[in-house]
């Protein structure tokens, strides 16, 4: 073994086109530009999917049944971060809980602001702080704080 | 099954730079295998890859593979997952009849050639969790972490013990990347934050490794062993995508996969019948996560059992190889965990011998926070 070359090379992934189905996503945005959160309800095993989905994934059927769901919930679990997701250190920690809002199964993950990391634990009530100026964007649902 | 098959020998190498390429890791890998049994390419029925196109850099990888294996003019066909759920097809390929042997090679140079960060990253929902940009391998391990701890009132400390027991026995072991001779569990809190409550030491290495696995039926493998290790059970179990439709304190899938594979094997109770167990744990929480969906700790028991009954020493030893907290070769951990398995119940494995391994159960696990596990269960 003589030696091991290292060549830069670039991978572009950005470069994707993904088409996403409109049932889920798309009505989660669209609600949002009203300050409501809106799920997917299985009309089966009654679920709620949250960002929504367009089948269930215990019963293996198409569901479309929107469904408000709580902007106040419980926090599951969290972390608190130390940079971010590309490695690069932040100035200050940042919480990242993931909350179970009222009238919903699936567990939605946000930043938390307005609380000292050592004051928050698993079982504490938040609620979504909307944007004024809302676009039926993610960015609507700015951060959770506490109740 | 309707055959029996056996692990008739393997070879594996891990490092945080082997300084090497895929090619001669491959061929090396293999080459060995067969020097060690006396055999050539030539008895070789089928070859099965488990490596990933990203990781490697190249889509459809195994077409540069497959000649430093071997395949030359013969058939392979290529898993893009963890190792373990290679060695299910590579079973099922030995069942069918068709082929007397099987050969498995599984590699991941995360250590020296690509970040291991990086997949996952590319494995999250472009639509919703990237844009969000909260998610990545270790922010999702540091909620299982905290989902976990809260769930059984643990603190921090249980982390500190599971790192510090890992790192100990791995540095016991030669075929790990990494190893600490007698960590503590302050050595472990000396470490930095990542993703509260997860620690660097909570974590895996960025690793390269890779290994060679030769499966072959029974008369072909008492032609070419002394010492054949039979594949007793397998099962897997895949669970949602989305961490959020997921308990992150318990694993379903696993333990749905371990009651498949327990059932092919005739194994009723796994906690007084198995003699230890080598889990893909990647961090610190998911050790005792693991052990529990395996029937072998039960909820909540995962501070009586770090202060001693799943130690080397202990009545169910877990990982005392060390785990994947000394060496993560991607796409490779889960045939780890078998190679690690089969010294135990062969005797051959030094300071990190087991007192009773007749009966062993292995684990392996792709996707975020183990979405998919495989489990196998082995005997002599």
């Amino acid at each position: 073994m003589e030696e091991t070359r290292i060549v830069n090379a670039t991978w572009d992934v950005s470069t994707f086109k993904y088409r996403i189905e409109g049932q889920g996503l798309t009505r989660m945005l669209s609600g949002m530009r009203d300050a409501k959160l809106i799920g997917i309800k299985c009309s089966k095993c009654g679920t709620v999917y949250l960002p929504g989905s367009f089948y269930c994934r215990k019963c293996h059927i198409e569901i479309d049944e929107a469904i408000e769901v709580g902007d106040h919930g419980e926090v599951m679990t969290y972390t608190v971060g130390y940079a971010d997701v590309r490695g690069n250190p932040l100035e200050e920690p940042r919480v990242s809980p993931m909350v179970k809002f009222d009238g919903c199964d699936a567990w939605v993950m946000g930043a938390l602001e307005g609380v000292k990391p050592e004051d928050v634990h698993v079982g504490m009530r938040v609620k979504v702080a909307w944007a004024e100026e809302r676009t039926g964007s993610l960015q609507d649902m700015q951060y959770f704080i506490p109740e | 099954m309707n055959r029996k098959i056996a692990i008739a020998g393997y070879r594996m190498k891990a490092a945080s730079d082997l300084v090497t390429t895929r090619e001669r890791l491959t061929f090396e890998l293999t080459r060995g295998l067969f020097d060690d049994l006396g055999i050539d390419r030539d008895h070789v029925g089928t070859t099965i890859f488990a490596t990933n196109d990203f990781l490697d850099g190249r889509t459809i990888s195994n077409v540069f593979l497959d000649p430093p294996a071997g395949v030359y003019m013969r058939d392979e066909s290529k898993v893009e997952m963890d190792g373990l759920s290679a060695l299910v097809y590579a079973c099922m390929r030995i069942l069918s009849g068709q082929y007397e042997t099987a050969l498995l090679v599984a590699f991941g140079l995360c250590g020296s050639q690509v970040s291991p960060y990086l997949h996952v990253e590319y494995t999250l929902n472009p639509t919703y969790d990237r844009q969000l940009g909260l998610l990545n391998e270790l922010s999702a391990a540091g909620l299982q972490a905290r989902s976990f701890l809260n769930k059984f009132g643990y603190s921090e400390d249980l982390l500190d013990e599971i790192a510090a027991r890992n790192l100990r026995n791995a540095a016991l072991n030669r075929d790990q990347a990494r190893g600490i001779k007698d960590a503590s569990a302050k050595d472990i809190k000396d470490s930095s934050y990542l993703y509260e409550p997860l620690r660097e030491l909570h974590t895996y290495p960025a690793t390269d490794g890779g290994c060679a696995v030769l499966l072959a039926s029974e008369t072909k493998a008492k032609e070419l062993t002394d010492k054949p290790v039979w594949i007793l059970g397998m099962g897997q179990s895949i669970e949602s995508y989305y961490l959020g439709e997921r308990n992150l304190y318990e694993s379903r899938s696993t333990r749905e996969a371990s009651g498949r594979a327990y059932a092919m094997a005739g194994i009723d109770k796994p906690e007084a019948e198995v003699d230890f167990a080598e889990v893909s744990s990647l961090f610190a929480q998911q050790e005792p996560i693991l052990t529990e969906a395996l029937g072998l700790y039960g909820p909540g028991d995962a501070e009586k059992a770090y202060a001693g009954d799943n130690g080397i020493a202990g009545s169910l030893p877990v990982n005392p190889s060390g785990g994947p907290l000394g060496a993560h070769p991607i796409c490779a951990t889960g045939l780890f965990r078998l190679n690690e398995a089969i010294k135990q119940l062969r005797g051959e494995a030094g300071k990190n011998q087991v007192k009773k391994a007749e009966i062993g159960v292995v684990h392996g696990q792709d996707g975020v926070c183990a979405q998919q596990n495989t489990v196998v269960v082995l005997g002599i």
